[in-house]
């Protein structure tokens, strides 16, 4: 054994100076950089979002609760590392002198905020500062509003409940601030310890009590499974992604696609690592039969070629690793000014994970070709016409498609999908290579009438049908792959800018009373303000499913839990609101009542299916109503939505006020005063902050899968060229044969460009015929929509690809061209 | 001199589209150690095929092959590569040279594949031996004919094979050059004391040889 590992070391060594290795090690050098840029930007892009969610959070996680949280669990936090902070909400009118306004008191603890910064000023016209304190005990910090509403100024004493606090600061703003009804309210913010001097909190008040943690990531990991089995009723953990959905999206979709790009890329590089081992294979058939004449067995040959398709990969792939690490922090300089000051760190266990990748992808693409070694006999010496048996189509199919499937499973995660993917993947490439064989077939009888320098060319391309299949065959699944990609990114870039338009609501309008909405809604539309639709709300939980207690049917620890003593804004509905699709049901007619409709994934948590007849409880009430439609909610749009939409005229006889969005522009702000003079009892939430950091998101993850996009094909091109370049010899055999035949340069220029231009069309015409079956497959059964085929790409792809590969084979073959035919063949 | 090759009523056919075809027919050998054996017979007769069948790289569809008191036309192929390590070394007409590998590369692959010891200073004076000393870091592709064939002839001796397979080993060779290199084979072969199998259809070489095997469409028609 000692004997093959010096042998395959040597061997190396040797084909490396001798250049035999260069094809084959950029092919797996090309596929490690790809996969491992973008699996570590990926990684770190959404690492860096989730910190970025950590701001919004103000920790990386907190408990939230209507009562007071266990000391016993910061304990615990601080036991295993971890920094924790209390809040305490609630609002409370705050006094000077005459003056009275309902604020929202925000207590917080030292150490608040965990995460993301809390910016204040010391005047009216000062510069914001990040602060590294909280308020004093006897201080308060609290924003414009206070200022304006209260009339009072900066050092002047405020009464929080039965506790005077001077104002030393103005909050510009809070990491933390969400559009709920607290944060809408004017803030004060005091420090915990002075909560207890206030006396507001008494038994039964209405407080929101937050406990927020922060730490390493395992650690808080490691409290969260801790603490989810200790919550009480009403509590709740708040992580990255619960608290911010339309954030969990986003980078959900993102990282499906950076998967995407990667698995595209991996196939990609597979075809170019498979036609590289080929070549590399072929070419050491004479050694191996030398090798065999000189003793070396069956089995040691095998070991031998092995060996040193370990020591290339392995050697290619630290490279590619090596590259990839700094192509990710390419990537993230291009994106430097969209991305927060806090990136998160690389992974270095992502990037080992790159050379085993890279291994992996090796042997799946690399192995069967090479396993022809074992066939080679010693009679090769004397007779060089014994070749082994071509590589059962099995094992390099099977194999390779084992490589692909493990690539993609952790991304698709749904066994049925991924099967009927595979079965038509293998399908279209059968009847694909019968296409390809016919028009082989129909090449080679009009060959005879093609005029002399092209007809050599076309000719090459149809006797070497074999050959000719394996590289269509290649170069089509490539540039399919690199088509997909790009539309793919098309419609996801779409979907998102669809999803928040330019004019996405950046007001909601709350507490509009019964008798007003049609005078308020009239309003708006006079002032060509145009509303997200005006919908009634009505507070009610859900108590009973087909008449028994909910309590009783749900299961500790189940999804149901956490929606027992929850409070629904529900509300009732002619229409089916815009963001919303029926997937269950039908819409009522107008008669219709005592009939509800149920966000689907609701439905599902609380084990309710259409016809249930669920129970709630509004006040001291009860409403029962039959479960006729289940509905998928678009939760990331600004528009107001709901869980719970109840026929037409079933909330009619609660106490009820009406809930708005709308859009306003900057030009049309006295609208708005106007609406605040009219309307001075309605709360008016202004969501632009939240807009501008969901654009930035939606920005930020565009522009990645934008860079990654070009990326890919950028490896896509590569490959294409290394692939081109792996195929070279026999042309250039021909090419020098017809020199000492005495062709000029130009008729074998014209001979090659022919055959090339003539791979590169059929690939081309193929590639746009098989991405757009996949397209239309795609938006058919996945989308649901009709999909219209892109005429113009089936004349841009088959030229440009044609394009590709003539400019990449006629790079290759240049040698045949200049240097002389004897110096071409002896180093053939 | 003790026997080293015997082959009985060997027989080699294949089947082709028209049938079976014989290239071989009830040829009965023996070889004694250190002889210099001619195979020779116009192109077609089956003078490589005898060649592969006693070296070891064919199996016979009849007869037997022994070396060494070995029967070797029932070991399987990985026995025979043994085998052929133990006893073989090779010379080709095509030289086979492995194009990667610079002279002195070369030279010292049959003992990197069987594992010995060896100090580079022996393979240096084996290149100078076949008077390659100024062109031991040359590749193949920069040495002439004449001097790829020197290359080879140094691989085969490196091992100190006790048969020598040489098949038509100035085939592609001219003349002044071939015969320099038959003068070189058989003086190394003296010097060695090996067995040497020449396969040519040179008669003035054939001449140099102790015996000869003369082949006509697969079957003996002359051994002396």
């Amino acid at each position: 054994m000692k004997k093959l590992w010096l042998l395959a070391f040597r061997a190396v060594k040797r084909e490396w100076r001798a250049g035999e290795l260069v094809i084959l090690a950029l092919a797996i050098m090309v596929a490690v950089t790809s996969t491992s840029t973008i699996n570590l930007f990926a990684d770190r892009l959404s690492r860096t979002m989730i910190l970025q969610g950590a701001d919004f959070l103000a920790a990386d996680m907190a408990v939230s609760s209507h009562n007071q949280i266990p000391d016993q669990w910061a304990e615990y936090a601080q036991l295993i590392d971890l920094k924790y902070a209390n809040i305490a909400q609630f609002s409370s009118v705050v006094i000077f002198g005459d003056e009275m306004l309902l604020s929202g008191i925000k207590a917080v603890s030292t150490g608040y905020p965990l995460r993301g910064q809390l910016k204040t000023s010391p005047g009216l016209d000062a510069d914001a500062e990040v602060m590294n304190s909280i308020p004093e005990n006897q201080e308060a910090w609290v924003d414009r509003r206070v200022l304006a509403r209260l009339g009072v100024k900066l050092g002047d004493t405020i009464e929080v409940g039965e506790l005077p606090v001077k104002i030393t600061r103005i909050i510009t703003s809070e990491p933390d601030h969400k559009g709920n009804f607290s944060s809408l309210m004017p803030r004060v913010m005091i420090n915990h310890d002075a909560l207890a001097a206030t006396k507001i909190i008494q038994p039964g008040s209405h407080v929101h009590y937050l406990k927020l943690f922060a730490g390493n990531e395992a650690n808080v990991r490691q409290l969260k499974q801790t603490l989810d089995k200790q919550l009480r009723p009403g509590d709740r953990i708040l992580d990255v992604f619960e608290n911010r959905p339309e954030l969990s999206k986003a980078v959900t979709r993102a990282q499906q696609y950076l998967g995407l790009a990667s698995v595209v890329v991996v196939v990609i590089a597979g075809v170019a690592i498979a036609m590289a081992a080929r070549r590399y294979s072929e070419r050491h058939f004479d050694t191996t039969a030398i090798l065999r004449c000189f003793g070396l067995k069956h089995r040691q040959v095998l070991i031998l070629y092995a060996i040193q398709l370990g020591i290339i990969g392995l050697c290619a792939s630290t490279i590619g690793v090596m590259l990839g690490w700094i192509g990710q922090e390419g990537l993230l300089y291009l994106l430097r000014d969209l991305l927060p000051t806090r990136v998160a760190e690389p992974g270095i266990i992502f990037a080992l994970s790159g050379i085993l990748m890279g291994l992996v992808i090796l042997a799946g693409f690399a192995l069967p070709p090479i396993l022809r070694q074992r066939e080679v006999p010693a009679l090769r010496v004397l007779r060089r016409d014994l070749e082994p048996l071509p590589a059962s189509g099995w094992l390099v199919y099977g194999l390779a498609l084992a490589v692909v499937v493990g690539l993609v499973w952790p991304h698709v995660q749904d066994g049925r999908m991924l099967l009927i993917t595979i079965g038509i993947g293998l399908l279209v490439m059968a009847v694909f290579s019968g296409l390809i064989l016919a028009l082989l077939s129909g090449l080679r009888k009009i060959v005879p009438g093609i005029a002399m320098p092209w007809r050599i060319g076309v000719r090459s391309i149809a006797q070497q049908w074999r050959v000719s299949l394996a590289q269509i065959l290649a170069f089509t699944l490539t540039l399919t792959a690199m088509l997909i990609l790009a539309q793919v990114r098309g419609d996801l870039l779409n979907n998102w800018q669809q999803q928040l338009p330019e004019n996405a609501p950046n007001y909601f309008a709350m507490n509009v009373f019964t008798d007003e909405w049609q005078a308020f809604d009239a309003y708006l539309r006079d002032n060509n303000v145009e509303s997200k639709g005006i919908y009634p709300i009505v507070r009610g939980r859900v108590i009973k499913v087909n008449g028994k207690e909910l309590r009783g049917q749900v299961k500790p620890g189940s999804k149901a839990e956490r929606w027992l003593d929850r409070d629904f804004n529900m509300t009732s509905s002619a229409k089916l609101p815009e963001d919303n699709t029926l997937i269950a049901g039908s819409w009522w007619q107008s008669d219709s009542s005592h009939a509800v409709s149920i966000e689907q994934k609701l439905a599902e948590d609380l084990g309710v299916s259409m016809g249930d007849t669920i129970t709630y409880a509004i006040g001291a009430t009860q409403l029962e109503a039959r479960v006729i439609s289940l509905r998928q909610v678009e939760w990331d749009t600004m528009n107001p939505n709901f869980f719970m939409i109840f026929a037409p005229h079933d909330l009619d006889e609660y106490s009820t006020t009406y809930l708005t969005s709308f859009y306003l522009s900057a030009q049309q702000q006295p609208v708005l005063r106007g609406l605040l003079r009219a309307y001075p009892h309605v709360t008016l939430l202004e969501v632009d902050l939240i807009l501008e950091q969901l654009r930035k998101i939606v920005k930020q993850v565009s522009l990645a899968v934008e860079y990654i996009l070009y990326f890919a094909l950028a490896a896509g091109l590569m490959v294409l060229f290394a692939a081109v370049f792996a195929s070279m010899d026999e042309r250039i055999y021909l090419g020098v044969i017809l020199r000492s035949f005495g062709a000029s340069r130009s008729m074998i220029r014209i001979a090659q460009l022919s055959e090339f231009f003539t791979l590169g069309f059929l690939s081309g015409l193929l590639a746009v015929i098989l991405s757009e079956i996949i397209n239309w497959n795609v938006y058919l059964w996945v989308f649901k929509l009709d999909y219209t085929p892109t005429p113009i790409l089936w004349l841009i792809v088959p030229f440009a690809s044609a394009l590709l590969v003539t400019a990449a084979g006629m790079f290759s073959s240049r040698k045949v061209l200049r240097e002389s035919p004897m110096q071409v063949l002896r180093k053939l | 001199m003790e026997q080293l090759i015997t082959a009985t009523n060997l027989g080699k056919s294949v089947m082709t589209p028209d049938g079976r075809l014989d290239i071989l027919t009830a040829v009965d050998v023996s070889i004694k150690s250190a002889d210099t054996v001619a195979v020779i017979g116009a192109s077609g007769s089956g003078k490589s095929t005898l060649l592969a069948l006693l070296a070891g790289l064919d199996t016979p569809t009849e007869g037997r092959v022994e070396i060494a008191g070995e029967n070797i036309s029932t070991m399987d192929e990985d026995q025979r590569a043994e085998m052929r390590a133990r006893y073989v070394g090779f010379v080709f007409q095509s030289f086979h040279l492995l194009p990667g590998l610079t002279a002195e590369e070369n030279v010292m692959l049959p003992l990197e594949v069987k594992g010995e010891q060896f100090k580079r200073s022996q393979i240096l004076d084996l290149l100078d031996r076949v008077g390659l000393a100024e062109r031991t870091k040359h590749y193949p592709n920069q040495l002439s004919g004449g001097e790829q064939q020197r290359v080879a002839i140094a691989r085969a001796f490196v091992t100190t094979p006790r048969i020598l397979f040489a098949d038509e080993p100035t085939g592609n060779l001219d003349r002044n050059t071939g015969q320099q290199i038959i003068d070189l084979l058989f003086e190394l072969n003296s010097e060695y004391q090996t067995t040497l199998v020449l396969v040519t259809h040179d008669e003035a070489l054939a001449a140099r040889c102790h015996s000869r095997i003369e082949l006509d469409i697969g079957r003996v028609v002359d051994l002396q």
